[in-house]
């Protein structure tokens, strides 16, 4: 039943996509032909959008076919007899349909007509519009590919060829021992799937040649939202990583785990980039790069991490999902670069940066860093896949490589996020630099000078310090200025951390955090593992474990629970645990932690006793700050909500403010202050509402036919 | 720059200096060999894992090796032997950062070299716009804004 339902569900997706992506070609042709008349293929044009209905209708019916086929246990379905079994915990039952790749395609489907659904409701009021059409038009497309490979290589409803199996063996253990796995998939997705918004508007803007502003103010919102979401993934991961995997670690360097942070870097440039863009109308053709490359990017991790090719490269083309992703990456970037250069005399802008010295000389050397940064990381995950592919050596990359030739780049990108905040645009001189730096280059110093004082040792972390307390001190600076400036308008000093600049600074704040807490972590952890008899203590970094024996063993359907007792500092007990999965040969640890805002105090059990009286071996690590790592996290999804709220600049006085125009003088105010004449570029609005997005030709659409 | 502004910025020059350079000659001692067994078990690939090191693995592999190490260092043997025995009874290469040599060094050489040619590039981008404060502005373009505006009249 499930099979069928599921099945029915895949083909009305993929169908109603390509029915979508049909009828919008046939509206805009239309359109196009009969020119000036205004209703010529609008009928066309709303009954196309209509189909995204259609399509999230069939996402959702695979996604419910899905469930009650692993809820009920079907085992009839091949996915359900790999992945799921009846001893399973139900939240882990249904997380289960992303811990496989034809179910994982199924939430990929689900999230994108989600997006689809949410474009064409947001924008109904435009459906006329070229630029919306074009966009929904290259959403559809992308649909109908993953509906595609539900209905090819990655049939997630494939019936069992012989007999229905009583019972599967579960997910893989680690996907079903901690919570967060029902979670952070989901939450990558979102953000995974949601740079396709920004891209598609990308295209569209390139189809019909208005590669203005407009679209990039359509689409900062949707962005944002993206981004938002995939760094709340990424920290999720790294969190669940720490919770579960028992090596103290957050971060690997794992192809998986560079997989998503590759876009994350691609999309973190663009978001700063596309400021300048908005400003000065320059950087047309970076900025679609950017986008192209960050969704390119979503493509091409998934092929990474999907399709064998990191086991060897010989072995990709064993699953046959392989070549359909790398077909469809090459397909995306193809079109993309074609587009560009199609475009690329429109794409010329007028502009030009006046010195290096201001805030889009900032954002430029930020941009190359990020590039850097993305390039090292992509080089250091494909690069043993390619010299396989040369000389049939097998090398490994990793974080060794990974962490020496990113420290740098993280450093240098510190330093920018600290001074780039108090640059205005255009122009600064060195005196205002200093003037204003002054606070925040003290506020780095000292903590220099603490953290000698309190004993930390070693160049790199201490660099990190000083240069985490230098970007904090002037994002906070930033948001008291606004919050001030604020206050004198009459308005809530909140007014100081929404919007973009404000909420922005929120967002540094938490990358220092982060920052900070992975230079600690990773620079002053001491790690032992300690033979233990019931009563026995060991010392490390100050911290006494003291073993008191083992608990009775619990016994679920799921696993078997063995924990040790064992006392930090004589105080509290902690229970680290190993797992004994039914289905599996290996135990799975499960870490016990003492977290606290200076130190976290780790322990697995490595290995029980074998009686009830024999040592028992304890892992022990110590680290500093790890907690900040989660609370960064949080800062930075938090303050990407409020750079995304609708702030006070909706509300636009009548009459213009005496006085603005002077970036100095309204150094927190800067969104609108400086939009004076020369900053200015006709017909071009810096503006980021959504709705300001009339299609006003742009200078370098004059002359268009 | 007035003078008491320079001289907090001098301040801070000389304490920051102060602090670093204590904070890095201070360093306490050379490693023990409890910590020089730790580096290197993070230098190692796991043979039998995906994707993990020595150190952060439970496989009894990796536990073989951290052995292996540990009797190493207390034996006296240096980071570079080490390595390079634990590396040889292997038919894979197990060491986590790539060689520095044949075709491996371009793991290394590569971004630097993009890096410098980005930065000379934009270096070369903001001396034309330094050139070429204004853009110029053709007879093809004149043309077109003409037609455009003709085209309203």
């Amino acid at each position: 039943m499930s099979a069928a339902l599921g099945s029915a569900g895949v083909m009305l997706g993929f169908v109603a996509s390509v029915l979508g992506v049909l009828t919008l070609a046939a509206g805009l042709r239309q359109r196009s032909r009969t020119g000036q008349d205004r209703d010529s293929g609008l009928g066309l044009l709303w009954l196309g959008r209509s189909f995204a209905w259609l399509v999230l209708g069939g996402a959702l019916l695979a996604t419910v076919a899905m469930q009650i086929a692993l809820v009920t246990h079907d085992f009839s379905l091949q996915y359900v007899a790999d992945n799921g079994s009846r001893s399973t915990p139900l939240l882990y039952t249904v997380a289960s349909m992303w811990s496989a790749l034809e179910g994982s395609i199924i939430l990929w489907a689900l999230v994108l007509a989600g997006f689809l659904a949410a474009v064409v409701r947001r924008f109904a009021d435009r459906a006329h519009d070229p630029l919306v059409a074009w966009a929904t038009l290259t959403i559809f497309a992308v649909a109908a590919f993953f509906f595609a490979l539900m209905l090819g290589p990655a049939d997630p409803f494939t019936t069992m060829a012989g007999a229905i199996p009583a019972d599967g063996p579960g997910p893989n253990p680690l996907l079903q021992n901690h919570p967060l796995m029902a979670i952070h998939p989901p939450m990558l997705y979102l953000g995974y799937v949601g740079f396709t918004v920004p891209f598609a508007f990308a295209v569209a803007a390139l189809v019909t040649g208005r590669v203005g502003e407009g679209w990039l103010a359509a689409t900062r919102r949707w962005t944002l939202v993206a981004w938002g979401f995939l760094t709340a993934g990424i920290v999720l991961g790294a969190w669940w990583s720490y919770e579960v995997l028992g090596w103290g670690g957050f971060w690997a360097w794992d192809p998986v785990e560079n997989a998503s942070f590759l876009p994350w870097l691609t999309g973190t440039a663009y978001l700063h980039s596309v400021m300048i863009q908005q400003r000065r109308g320059m950087l047309r053709v970076w900025n679609l790069s950017l986008l192209v490359a960050t969704f390119s990017l979503t493509i091409l991790g998934t092929f990474l991490t999907r399709s064998g090719v990191l086991d060897s490269v010989h072995s990709f083309t064993e699953s046959p999902i392989g070549p359909w992703l790398l077909g469809f990456f090459g397909a995306v970037v193809a079109v993309s670069l074609g587009l560009i250069g199609w475009r690329g005399d429109r794409l010329r802008a007028p502009g030009h940066i006046d010195s290096p010295l201001s805030r889009e000389g900032a954002f430029l050397a930020n941009n190359v860093v990020f590039a850097a940064f993305a390039f090292v990381v992509l080089l250091g995950t494909v690069f043993p896949l390619l010299v396989e592919a040369v000389n049939d050596d097998r090398i490994s990359v990793g974080t060794p490589y990974f962490n020496r030739m990113t420290m740098p780049l993280g450093m240098v990108l510190l330093f920018l996020m600290a001074i780039a905040p108090v640059l205005p645009w255009r122009k600064a001189s060195g005196e205002l630099l200093r003037t204003r730096l002054q606070w925040p280059a003290w506020a780095g110093t000292a903590t220099v000078v603490v953290a000698v004082l309190l004993g930390a040792r070693g160049l790199a972390p201490l660099v990190a310090f000083g240069l985490g307390a230098f970007a904090a001190a002037a994002a906070l600076r930033q948001v008291l200025l606004a919050a001030r400036a604020s206050r004198r308008r009459g308005g809530s000093v909140l007014a100081g951390v929404i919007g973009r600049t404000n909420g922005g600074m929120v967002v540094h704040l938490g990358v220092v955090a982060v920052a900070v807490a992975f230079a600690a972590a990773s620079s002053y952890a001491a790690s032992d593992e300690v033979r233990l008899a019931p009563g026995e203590s060991a010392t490390l970094a100050g911290h006494t474990v003291t073993y008191l024996g083992m608990n009775e063993p619990v016994r679920s359907s799921q696993k078997t629970v063995f924990s040790a007792r064992v006392a930090i500092d004589g105080g509290q007990v902690y229970e680290p645990a190993l797992n004994q999965f039914p289905n599996a040969t290996q135990t799975i640890g499960t870490p016990s932690v003492r977290t606290g805002l200076t130190e976290d105090v780790y322990l697995t059990l490595v290995a029980g006793p074998d009686q009830a009286d024999d040592p028992a071996v304890i892992g022990v690590i110590v680290q500093p700050m790890v907690v900040w790592l989660w609370i960064g996290g949080g800062l930075m999804a938090l303050g990407t909500v409020l750079a995304a709220w609708p702030g006070e600049r909706r509300r636009r006085p009548a009459a213009p403010e005496t006085g603005a125009g002077h970036e100095d003088d309204h150094p927190a105010d800067d969104d609108r202050a400086g939009r004076d004449g020369a900053d200015r570029v006709a017909g071009r609005d810096a503006d980021d509402d959504d709705s300001a997005d009339a299609p006003s030709p742009a200078p370098a659409t004059v002359g268009s036919p | 720059m007035n003078g008491r502004q320079r001289l907090g910025w001098l301040a801070l020059a000389l304490v920051l200096a102060g602090a670093l350079v204590v904070g890095v000659t201070g360093d306490s001692g050379p490693p023990t060999s409890a910590e020089r067994a730790e580096a290197l078990s993070r230098q190692l690939r796991c043979p039998t894992c995906q994707g993990q090191s020595v150190r952060d693995s439970n496989a009894p592999a990796a536990e073989a090796i951290r052995a292996e190490i540990r009797r190493r260092v207390d034996q006296g043997e240096d980071d570079e032997e080490i390595l390079a025995y634990i590396d040889g009874q292997y038919p894979d290469s197990l060491l986590l950062t790539p060689p520095r040599s044949g075709l491996g060094s371009l793991v290394w050489v590569l971004p630097v070299a993009g890096l410098v040619v980005a930065v000379a590039g934009l270096v070369m981008v903001f001396r034309r716009w330094r050139a070429a404060p204004t853009p110029e502005v053709s007879d093809d373009d004149r043309r077109r804004v003409a037609e455009a505006l003709g085209g309203e009249q």
